[in-house]
C-alpha cells in the first residue's frame, strides 16, 4: 500500500509535468498543424534560465519562474519566425527538419553555457523535503507543490482559451484558418502566439520539474518524447486529452518502473507511442474519425 | 560553355578515381576520413531514397545503422562467424527491421510517422543499452579485425578498398533505381499517395521497398563502420547521428543521389574540422540543417544544377527513350507490372 501510493503520487506528479509539455505541443499542433520538435529543448533552456536566476544570481523563486516563462515565450515566438513562417508554403518535411535543426542548436547552446558546470545541476526544493505520512500513504511535499503548480497552470491555460479575446481568436484559427482570416484575424500572428504560448507552458513545466529531476542538457528530448506520447494518447488536438494522456503516461511509467524494472521507466513511453499509433492513430480518447492525411 | 565538361558523370568518375588513388599519398588519418566519407555516403544515399525520393519522414535511419553494426559485430563475437558472413547477415537483419517499420508507415504519414519512427529509434537505443547479456550495455564491445589474408593488403587498406567498391556499386545501383520505374513510383508516392494509387502504384509494395532499401544501405554502412572502428557502442547511433544524416541529405539536396554524395562529404569534413570543438558540433549541424532548409532547400545540388549545364538528374535513363516512338500498346491499358499482377 505504501509502495503503491508512493508510486501513484510520483506517477501523477511527473504525469502532470508531461501533460504540460503535451499541452504546449497540442496548442502548436492545433493552430498550425505541425509539431514543434524543439519543444523539449525549450523546456531544457527554460529550466537552466530559472536555475541561473534562482541559484546562480540568488533571486526569488517567483522571479525565476517569471523569467523562465518570459524567455520561453520569446524563444517560442522566435522559432515561429525563423523556422515556421518562412516555410508556411513548404511541405511538412521541411518544417519538421527545420525545428529539428533548432532543437539541436538549442541543445548545443545549453551544453556550452550550462553543461560545463557539472553533469547535473541541482535545483533547491521549494518546500521541505520530509515526507508526510497519512496512515499508510506517503505524501512528499515537493511533489504536492509541483502537482498544485501544474494544476494551476492547466486551469490558467484553460481560462486563457475560454475567456480571453486572444484565446478565442486562437481557437477560431485552429477551427478554420480560412474563416478566421475572413473575419479579420491575422492568422500569422496567431501562429506566432501559439508557438509562444506552447513554449511558455513548457517553460513553466520546466521550472516546476527542476527541483524533482535535476537539470542536464539532454533532458529536453526525454520530456519531449514523453509529452508527445501523452499528446498522442489524447489524440494530438485535444487539450483535456493531453492532460489525461500525460497522467496516464506518468502513472504507467511509475508503475512499470516500480514493479517490473527501473529501466522500464524510460521505455514505456516509446512503447506507448508505437502501440497507440499502430492501433488507434486518432488517439485513445477520440471517438470521431478526424485524421490528418 | 566553359563548364560543360563538368557533367555529373565526369565529376563522379573523377571523384572515384581520386578515391582509388588516395592511399598512394595519404596518411592513416586521411584514409580514415575518406573511409568515413564512404560509409556516410552509403547512409545518406539510403536515407535519401526514403526521405528525398519516397517522401517518408522517418527518423529511424540511425537505428538501422546501429542494428547493422550491432548485428555484424555480435554475430562475430557470440557465434564466431567470420566478418564476410556476419557483415551481409547484419545488413539483412537491418533490412528485415526496416521492412517491419514499413507497416506503420502504411497507416501513418507525415508527423505521425516521424514520431513513431523516432520512438522506435529510441527504443532501439534502449535495447542496445539495457539488453546487457547480448549487447554488452553502455560500454560497448570490441569486434575482431577481419584479415584480408590472401590479398597483399593490411586491414586498413583492405577495408578502405572494400568500402570503396561497395560504396561505388551501391551508389551506382541507387542511381539506377531512381531512374527506373521504381524511382518514379517513389516520387509519385511522395508527391501524392492518392495520385500514386490511381496510377496503379501499389503503396504497400513501394513503401516497403523504400524502407527496406534504405535500411539495407544503413545496415551495410553499419557493418563497415563496426569493422572500421573495431568497436561498437550505443552512443554512435543516437540522436546526434540521426541529425548528422538528416543534415547530409538536406545539405546535399533532397531527391538527388549525387547530392547525397556531396552532402556526406561536406558533413564529414565539417565534422572532422570541428573535432577540437566538440561543444560546437550540435549547434553547427543544427544550424546547417536550418539554414539549408530555409535558404537553399534544394541543397548544394540546386546551385550546381543552376550553373553547370549537363548536371540534370533526369528520372529516366538518358537515351533509353527513343524520342517520338508511338506507343505500341493501347494507351488505356497500363503495363501488367503496374497493375500489381506480377
Amino acid at each position: 500500500m505504501t509502495m503503491l501510493s508512493y508510486l501513484l503520487l510520483s506517477g501523477i506528479t511527473t504525469g502532470a509535468l508531461y501533460a504540460l509539455v503535451a499541452l504546449g505541443l497540442v496548442v502548436v499542433n492545433k493552430a498550425t498543424g505541425v509539431i514543434n520538435f524543439a519543444q523539449g529543448e525549450l523546456f531544457m533552456v527554460a529550466g537552466f534560465i530559472a536555475w541561473s536566476i534562482h541559484v546562480q544570481f540568488g533571486f526569488d523563486f517567483a522571479l525565476a519562474l517569471a523569467g523562465a516563462v518570459l524567455v520561453g515565450f520569446v524563444l517560442g515566438c522566435a522559432i515561429d519566425r525563423i523556422a515556421f513562417r518562412p516555410l508556411l508554403r513548404a511541405d511538412v518535411v521541411a518544417i519538421v527538419l527545420a525545428t529539428v535543426g533548432i532543437s539541436f542548436m538549442l541543445k548545443g547552446i545549453g551544453r556550452i553555457i550550462w553543461g560545463g558546470k557539472g553533469d547535473y545541476l541541482s535545483f533547491p526544493p521549494i518546500t521541505s523535503t520530509d515526507p508526510i505520512m497519512l496512515g499508510e500513504i506517503v505524501l512528499v511535499p515537493q511533489q504536492i507543490a509541483v502537482l498544485a503548480g501544474a494544476i494551476a497552470i492547466m486551469l490558467a491555460f484553460g481560462a486563457f482559451f475560454r475567456f480571453t479575446r486572444i484565446g478565442k481568436m486562437m481557437q477560431a484559427t485552429a477551427d478554420n484558418a480560412k474563416a478566421a482570416t475572413l473575419v479579420g484575424i491575422r492568422i500569422e500572428r496567431i501562429y506566432t502566439l501559439a508557438f509562444g504560448t506552447g513554449a511558455a507552458v513548457a517553460a513553466a513545466a520546466a521550472v516546476l520539474a527542476a527541483p524533482l529531476t535535476l537539470l542536464y542538457p539532454d533532458m529536453g528530448f526525454s520530456f519531449f518524447i514523453k509529452g508527445f506520447a501523452a499528446a498522442v494518447v489524447g489524440g494530438l488536438t485535444s487539450l483535456p486529452g493531453a492532460v489525461v494522456g500525460g497522467l496516464a503516461i506518468g502513472i504507467v511509467e511509475a508503475l512499470a518502473g516500480g514493479y517490473i524494472h527501473s529501466s522500464m521507466m524510460e521505455v514505456s513511453a516509446f512503447i506507448a507511442i508505437m502501440l497507440v499509433l499502430l492501433i488507434r492513430p486518432t488517439g485513445l480518447l477520440s471517438f470521431y474519425k478526424a485524421r490528418r492525411v | 560553355m566553359p563548364l560543360s565538361f563538368l557533367r555529373r558523370r565526369n565529376v563522379m568518375l573523377a571523384l572515384v578515381l581520386v578515391a582509388a588513388l588516395l592511399p598512394l599519398g595519404a596518411n592513416p588519418y586521411h584514409l580514415f576520413v575518406a573511409n568515413l566519407i564512404f560509409i556516410y555516403i552509403l547512409l545518406s544515399v539510403g536515407l535519401n531514397l526514403l526521405l528525398g525520393y519516397a517522401g517518408q519522414l522517418a527518423f529511424a535511419n540511425a537505428a538501422m545503422f546501429g542494428i547493422g553494426a550491432y548485428g555484424t559485430g555480435l554475430l562475430q563475437v557470440h557465434f564466431g562467424w567470420p566478418f564476410l558472413i556476419a557483415f551481409p547477415a547484419g545488413a539483412l537483419i537491418a533490412t528485415a527491421v526496416g521492412l517491419t517499420l514499413a507497416l506503420p508507415a502504411l497507416r501513418l504519414s507525415g508527423l505521425y510517422l516521424a514520431l513513431s519512427t523516432l520512438a522506435f529509434a529510441q527504443f532501439t537505443q534502449w535495447v542496445f543499452l539495457h539488453w546487457e547479456g547480448v549487447t554488452f550495455g553502455a560500454g560497448g564491445f570490441k569486434t575482431p579485425q577481419v584479415s584480408f589474408a590472401p590479398l597483399p593488403v593490411d586491414h586498413r587498406h583492405g577495408l578502405y578498398y572494400l568500402s570503396l567498391v561497395i560504396m561505388v556499386a551501391m551508389v551506382w545501383f541507387a542511381g539506377n533505381i531512381v531512374t527506373s520505374r521504381i524511382g518514379r513510383a517513389f516520387i509519385t508516392v511522395r508527391d501524392s499517395e492518392v495520385a500514386a494509387e490511381s496510377l496503379g502504384v501499389d503503396l504497400l509494395r513501394y513503401k516497403a521497398l523504400a524502407f527496406g532499401l534504405s535500411a539495407f544501405y544503413a545496415g551495410i554502412a553499419g557493418g563497415l563502420y563496426s569493422q572500421m572502428l573495431n568497436f561498437v557502442s550505443p552512443e554512435g547511433y543516437d540522436l546526434f547521428q540521426m541529425v548528422l544524416q538528416k543534415a547530409m541529405v538536406v545539405v546535399g539536396g533532397l531527391g538527388s543521389i549525387a547530392g547525397s554524395v556531396l552532402g556526406a562529404g561536406t558533413i564529414v569534413l565539417v565534422l572532422e574540422g570541428l573535432r577540437e570543438f566538440k561543444g560546437a558540433q550540435e549547434v553547427v549541424f543544427g544550424a546547417m540543417l536550418l539554414v539549408f532548409i530555409i535558404f537553399m532547400r534544394g541543397g548544394i545540388v540546386s546551385v550546381i544544377r543552376r550553373h553547370v549545364p549537363g548536371w540534370e538528374e533526369p528520372l529516366h535513363r538518358a537515351g533509353a527513350l527513343p524520342p517520338a516512338e508511338p506507343p505500341t500498346s493501347l494507351p488505356l491499358a497500363p503495363p501488367a507490372q503496374e497493375r500489381g499482377v506480377s
